[in-house]
């Protein structure tokens, strides 16, 4: 994947839930998302926030309304190109740090590379052993991931989200487990691979400092998105913590 | 290696119990098949080999001439009596037949028989026996007389123009053993005083029960008979045709040509009964083999829906996902069938070491078996499609779980 990726969506809609329990959890999000920016989406919990990333992750359908990826309307794809795309482009961190249990962090963060097949074995040993390194955990390459603690596996995710290289990094509060230390390194190591490699990220938080930091703020309300400050002009976004 | 059969191999440590089970099932389905088959078919052959060792697989026996009826009856009324015959008793022009025979390449050797039905006493016992009047060195080529002699010599009958073998279950109702003397009650009236020279054991009951083998000439006399020979017994290179050529030799020679298949008739569908039954409750067994794999493998894909999402959402392709499991079916039909044939070969050896006591419509001390690669073979396929059918189910429904339900779910 040489060149540049960007993702955009248009007039996202989403019902989730039958009959009384039905809920309107996305109404109509349009956003533009280009690669080697920073884009953070805030809210009350609630609002929608994942289930516009799973959209946006081609994890889900919307009910109405386009995904954008790379310039192509993925909307109408069948099951196999969105499964393609998944592994090739798209790195997903999700809210509740989902690992294979039985597996150990390595085994974990090798998995999309199996799935992708550009690599020999022992080069996909290594490159799960540098990219857990990046996220502090040289030392429990071999460590089941159910022996982990919540913020180790948190860190795996990640790791295991960038296997691939992905063009587009999609985080739901990649840094909610962690301390302050853990949670600055792994923003830090997000932040430069956009800026550094051009992706393009939007990630859900719920921590002030990491949006500051972000090119854009997107604040979510009731499955709106209720405005959009780019760096510098959002004095009054109220970001709970 | 694949990415999907990694997995599989690493999910099916995870499950090593139930995995362990439905390999069990498979094991034993594959390896009761095998033995099922090989007695039955053991016990089947033995009585095919020993009614065509004595009685030869085609028997050509009774000249007719078809009966032709008046022009004008037979033109109106085709269906009805076109095929009738007239019969006339024996075979005629013996030697020509015979050399026609030997030029079909199917007919490695043929015999002529005198039959017919006399008495026979010894001491104060009488049976009623069928006399085979034989020519000895024909005998020995078309049946497996020679092998078939459990006492005396062959030698001594061939020797000695007053000499008979006698089938050994006739010997021990006359109480006769060889070198004794036993009389033969001719159509005349007049005993005939003969030896016994051998005794013969053919494996088939009747036959070990009612045959005495007579040299033909004296058979001819003895009986009063004007032909040479009432039948020939053909032995063939392969028995399974002896239909066709059975069909064929009645057209040729227009005699009456019956194969060993048509004879024994009753028996073959004797077998063949319990083969089928047989072949029922192995089934029923490998039915359940594969009802357990199917358990196995749905709950194996329920305890794995959490990594199913995972692998979706990391790019896995519901055809990898189903791959998974149809490996993990692939493995235990692998592994089960290739356990279940040497369990199988070994069962096999052991009843085929069985004792038991048959002496009636055939001769054994032990269990018969048959060593047939095709058995292996068909436990094996039955295995693969029983266990493929079962898992099939399962790696479907796994493949179309949507992976933001759970990954959603576990957000509530
Ligand atoms: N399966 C479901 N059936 C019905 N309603 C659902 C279902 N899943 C989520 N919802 C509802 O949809 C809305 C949006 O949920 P979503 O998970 O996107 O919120 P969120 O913004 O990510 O919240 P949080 O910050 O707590 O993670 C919520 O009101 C939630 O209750
Ligand atoms: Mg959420």
């Amino acid at each position: 994947m040489n060149g540049e990726v960007s993702l955009s969506c248009r007039d996202l809609e989403r019902y989730l839930g039958k009959e009384e329990e039905r809920v309107h959890a996305l109404r109509g999000v349009s956003l533009d998302i280009e690669a080697g920016s920073l884009h953070a989406v805030v809210g009350p919990s609630g609002c929608g926030k994942s289930t516009l990333l799973y959209i946006l992750g081609l994890l889900d359908q919307p009910d109405a309304g386009s995904i954008i990826i790379a310039s192509e309307n993925v909307s109408d794809l069948p099951d196999q190109e969105w499964s393609r795309r998944r592994n090739e482009l798209i790195g997903f961190i999700f809210q509740f740090h989902f690992l294979m249990e039985d597996f150990t962090a390595e085994e974990n963060v090798m998995m999309p590379m199996r799935r992708l097949g550009h690599l020999s074995e022992s080069e996909m040993r290594d490159r799960a052993a540098a990219l857990l390194h990046d996220v502090d955990l040289g030392d429990k390459l071999r460590r089941e991931s159910r022996h982990l603690s919540g913020g180790e596996q948190q860190r795996v995710a990640i790791a295991r989200a960038l296997a691939n290289d992905p063009q587009v990094i999609l985080a739901d509060e990649p840094t909610g487990n962690l301390d302050t230390r853990n949670s600055e390194r792994a923003f830090a190591l997000l932040a430069d691979l956009v800026r550094q490699r051009r992706k393009a990220l939007l990630l859900v938080t719920h921590n002030r400092f990491i949006a500051d930091a972000c090119d854009w703020v997107h604040e979510m309300q009731d499955g709106r998105i209720i405005g959009s400050h780019p760096r510098g002009q959002r004095g009054s976004i109220t970001t709970n913590v | 290696m694949t990415a999907p059969l990694y997995i599989a191999l690493r999910f099916a440590t995870h499950r090593k119990r139930a995995l362990l089970l439905s390999l069990v099932g498979v094991v034993f389905g594959v390896a009761i098949f095998i033995c099922t088959q090989a007695q039955t078919q053991g016990f089947a052959q033995y009585f095919i080999n020993s009614t065509i060792g004595s009685s030869g697989a085609m028997v050509l026996r009774t000249k007719f001439q078809p009966r032709y009826e008046g022009l004008a009856v037979a033109a109106k009324n085709t269906t009805g009596a076109t095929n009738r015959r007239n019969y006339f008793e024996g075979v005629s022009n013996v030697s020509e037949i015979m050399r026609v025979s030997r030029q079909f390449s199917n007919v490695v050797a043929c015999a002529p028989v005198l039959r017919g039905n006399v008495s026979a006493r010894a001491g104060f016992e009488n049976a009623s026996v069928e006399i085979y009047g034989i020519d000895p060195a024909s005998q020995l080529k078309a049946t497996d007389l020679a092998t078939q002699i459990i006492a005396g010599k062959f030698d001594d009958f061939s020797n000695n123009t007053s000499a008979v073998i006698i089938g050994y279950k006739l010997a021990d109702f006359l109480n006769v053993g060889a070198g004794d003397a036993i009389q033969i009650l001719s159509p005349g009236g007049e005993y005939w005083r003969f030896t016994v020279a051998a005794i013969a054991r053919s494996g088939v009951g009747t036959v070990d029960l009612n045959r005495v083998y007579a040299h033909a000439r004296v058979a001819q006399r003895l009986l009063k008979k004007p032909y040479q020979a009432s039948m020939i017994i053909y032995k063939l290179r392969n028995p399974s045709r002896a239909p066709e050529l059975a069909n064929h030799f009645e057209e040729l020679f227009q005699h009456r040509t019956e194969s060993w298949q048509e004879r024994e008739e009753g028996n073959l569908q004797i077998f063949f009964t319990l083969q089928v039954s047989a072949a029922i409750t192995v089934s029923l067994i490998i039915l359940l083999a594969g009802f357990g794999i199917f358990n196995v493998l749905t709950m194996s894909v329920l305890s794995k829906v959490r990594e199913i999402a995972i692998l979706r959402s990391m790019g896995y392709r519901r055809i990898d996902i189903s791959s998974i499991f149809l490996w993990q079916g692939a493995l235990i039909a692998g592994v089960g069938s290739l356990l279940g044939c040497v369990l199988g070969a070994v069962l096999t050896w052991g009843i085929s070491k069985v004792p038991i006591h048959i002496r009636g419509l055939l001769y054994t001390n032990h269990f018969l078996v048959v060593w047939d690669w095709r058995h292996y073979f068909w436990a094996t396929l039955l295995a693969v499609v029983a266990v493929f059918i079962a898992s099939y189910v399962p790696s479907q429904r796994a493949a179309h779980l949507q992976p933001v339900d759970t990954l959603r779910g576990s957000s509530l």
